[in-house]
């Protein structure tokens, strides 16, 4: 009886000390930053202050009062509402293009996915210059498109250089692209395993069926790629939430004309590091935390709702 | 029966014009994802005229052709250390693998084959915590990582990378497929868990081990909210880093500019293309897309 007993606390030992490196760090730099982030957004916490006063939860009546808080909001929600539903599509597209071809897809593959192992400082970089007014790349070949059209007498208006970065209301849309150009090529990867995992034989049954190609994505493909996509939408929702580094090169610290640029998880980092009003900053995060986390639950019980009514639809 | 079956596929590939079709489709796509590359090598090739004005602005050819923004930003050693960015990315991208590997092995060697009081529990606390989004951390790493003395400094850099549970969580999915039989024969020749691991379980599980490395080493190589804040000295930045505080100063410098980043994207284009086979079955694998 105690020597079984020994021996189970021998394997407790024996466990506790595999799991051990990982947990310290995982408690110093995951579990302990949840607690003292909380911590922080209930104290006004100004850096250079000799203490700290607990102050409930002011910083978030603070935030919820904020002109420029819902203003960050409001881009950060416009930038998934572009992002997430057109990059997934661009994805899927490319991916539904390279299930297609018998052979020889992996250039293609590896080209779209090129631009997601460059930095998004390059990125950015990069893209202020394609998006330049006068000589930028994307306004070059739209104005020799135009002219070119115009020369052959269509009646178009002379080509009037798109503002990219310049017009606010094109701000989250030029910062949406980029995005889809830098990161399409990973979610396409995903969507052409899931491709790969759909049995032959149900695009075999359609075909004897008669069914179209636009019939065999509905009944086939999508129903059957549904967890891929629930996957990528989560993943995709809860990066672009976070979008940071796109403004900060492209526009920091003011963020763009307008503070058209201004994302949350920027709005926190100018309030915690620039401000140095680390509660209020932290209240933020706390804020965009709580946000992205109801909005992962909401996803799954949509797509499980759909689920739901497709299966019964069958039966 | 065996030449009605072969006919077809014989006819197919002579011409299929759907399969001409879907290549040009694709290929104009791949075009699309490589001009802003190509347009950036092509502006850090252009003489500062070319750059910004007339038809040189227009061409995808230099001409003429120089180095001269190379030569430009290479001699500006004191705000463009590049080569002690780059080794600084180099050092930091492969000590968090390294880190990585070993820590999230030995817990998922623990969480997947071992039984122990609060495994279960522990567990389900690090599944929780990967929807935690990175960003609602930052200010409280940045005062633990202060607090600890570490700030501006390569442990800042290193360590607090190992606190994630997602290499966990997949080497443990691994690790729980290798079948128990393997295991229990090991034992009974007299392994301890450590032999287990190293002789039964880590050989089965390179695959998983390759594709969380590579990932790990892109994700640490392109990290920029924690490196941007745990750094402040020049000589401490990493490349991405690096590179955006640069650019803030020579904004409107387009050549030079094209060029700095033409030479922070080179050598992870080349680790990428040198990769690319273990890169794309490794995400179709773990489900990790490289961001």
């Amino acid at each position: 009886m105690s020597s079984s007993r020994n021996a189970l606390r021998r394997a407790d030992r024996i466990g506790w000390l595999f799991a051990l490196p990982h947990l310290v760090l995982f408690a110093v730099f995951l579990l302990a930053p949840v607690g003292y982030g909380f911590y922080l957004s209930l104290h006004r916490w100004h850096v250079l202050a000799q203490d700290h006063p607990f102050v409930g939860f002011a910083n978030y009546r603070a935030a919820l009062a904020d002109d420029i808080f819902w203003l960050a909001l409001r881009n950060t929600l416009l930038f998934v509402v572009i992002a997430v539903p057109f990059g997934n599509a661009v994805s899927l597209l490319l991916a539904l293009g390279l299930n297609g071809l018998r052979k020889a897809s992996t250039p293609y593959k590896v080209a779209v996915y090129l631009p997601v192992v460059v930095s998004i400082s390059v990125v950015a970089v990069l893209w202020r210059w394609l998006y330049n007014r006068e000589v930028g790349l994307l306004n070059l070949t739209a104005k020799g498109f135009v002219d070119a059209l115009r020369s052959l007498g269509l009646p178009l208006a002379p080509f009037d250089p798109i503002p990219w970065l310049a017009d606010p209301s094109l701000v989250m849309l030029s910062i949406a692209l980029m995005t889809i150009w830098w990161t399409a090529g990973g979610n396409m990867i995903l969507y052409l395993a899931g491709l790969g995992n759909i049995p032959e034989d149900y695009y075999e049954a359609a075909r004897i069926d008669g069914a179209t190609n636009a019939q065999r994505f509905w009944h086939v493909t999508w129903p059957l790629l549904r967890p891929t996509t629930l996957f990528c939408l989560v993943i995709s929702v809860l990066g672009s939430f976070q979008i940071f580094g796109q403004s900060y090169v492209l526009f920091a610290p003011g963020s763009g004309p307008a503070r058209s640029g201004l994302t949350l998880a920027l709005y926190m980092y100018q309030q915690g590091f620039s401000q140095y009003e680390i509660g209020y900053g932290a209240a933020i995060a706390y804020l965009l935390f709580a946000l992205v986390l109801g909005l992962t639950v909401v996803q799954f019980r949509l797509f499980n709702a759909e689920r739901r009514a497709r299966e019964g639809r069958a039966i | 029966m065996s030449t009605t079956r072969y006919r077809p596929q014989a006819r197919r590939r002579r011409f299929d014009p759907g399969q001409a079709f879907l290549h040009g489709v694709m290929a104009l796509a791949a075009l699309l994802f490589l001009a802003p590359l190509g347009w950036m090598l092509s502006t850090s090739l252009k003489s500062p005229e070319d750059v910004i004005a007339g038809l040189g602005a227009m061409r995808w050819l230099p001409n003429p052709l120089t180095t001269e923004n190379y030569r430009y930003i290479l001699s500006k050693v004191e705000e463009f250390p590049v080569w002690r960015w780059t080794a600084n990315s180099v050092l930091v991208a492969l000590s968090v693998t390294a880190l990585v590997l070993v820590v999230d092995t030995l817990a998922a060697f623990a969480y997947a084959r071992l039984r122990w009081r609060g495994r279960d529990a522990l567990f389900g606390l690090l599944v929780a915590t990967m929807l935690v989004p990175g960003q609602a951390l930052l200010i409280p790493s940045y005062l633990i990582v202060r607090a600890l003395g570490w700030f501006d400094t390569y442990l800042a850099l290193i360590v607090p990378a190992g606190a994630s549970a997602f290499g966990v969580f997949l080497l443990r999915q691994f690790f729980s497929n290798i079948p128990a039989e393997l295991e229990e024969a090991a034992v009974l020749d007299g392994c301890g868990p450590l032999q287990v691991l190293r002789h039964v379980i880590l050989p089965l599980a390179k695959p998983a081990l390759a594709a969380l490395g590579i990932f790990t080493f892109m994700a640490t190589w392109n990290a920029f909210e924690g490196p941007l804040l745990y750094t402040d000295s020049l000589a401490m930045r990493t490349l991405p880093i690096g590179i955006a505080v640069f650019q803030g100063r020579y904004n409107t410098e387009y050549g030079p500019m094209m060029a700095a980043a033409t030479l922070a994207a080179v050598p992870v284009v080349i680790a990428f293309l040198l990769f690319q086979r273990h890169i794309i079955k490794g995400i179709a694998l773990t489900g990790l897309a490289g961001r």
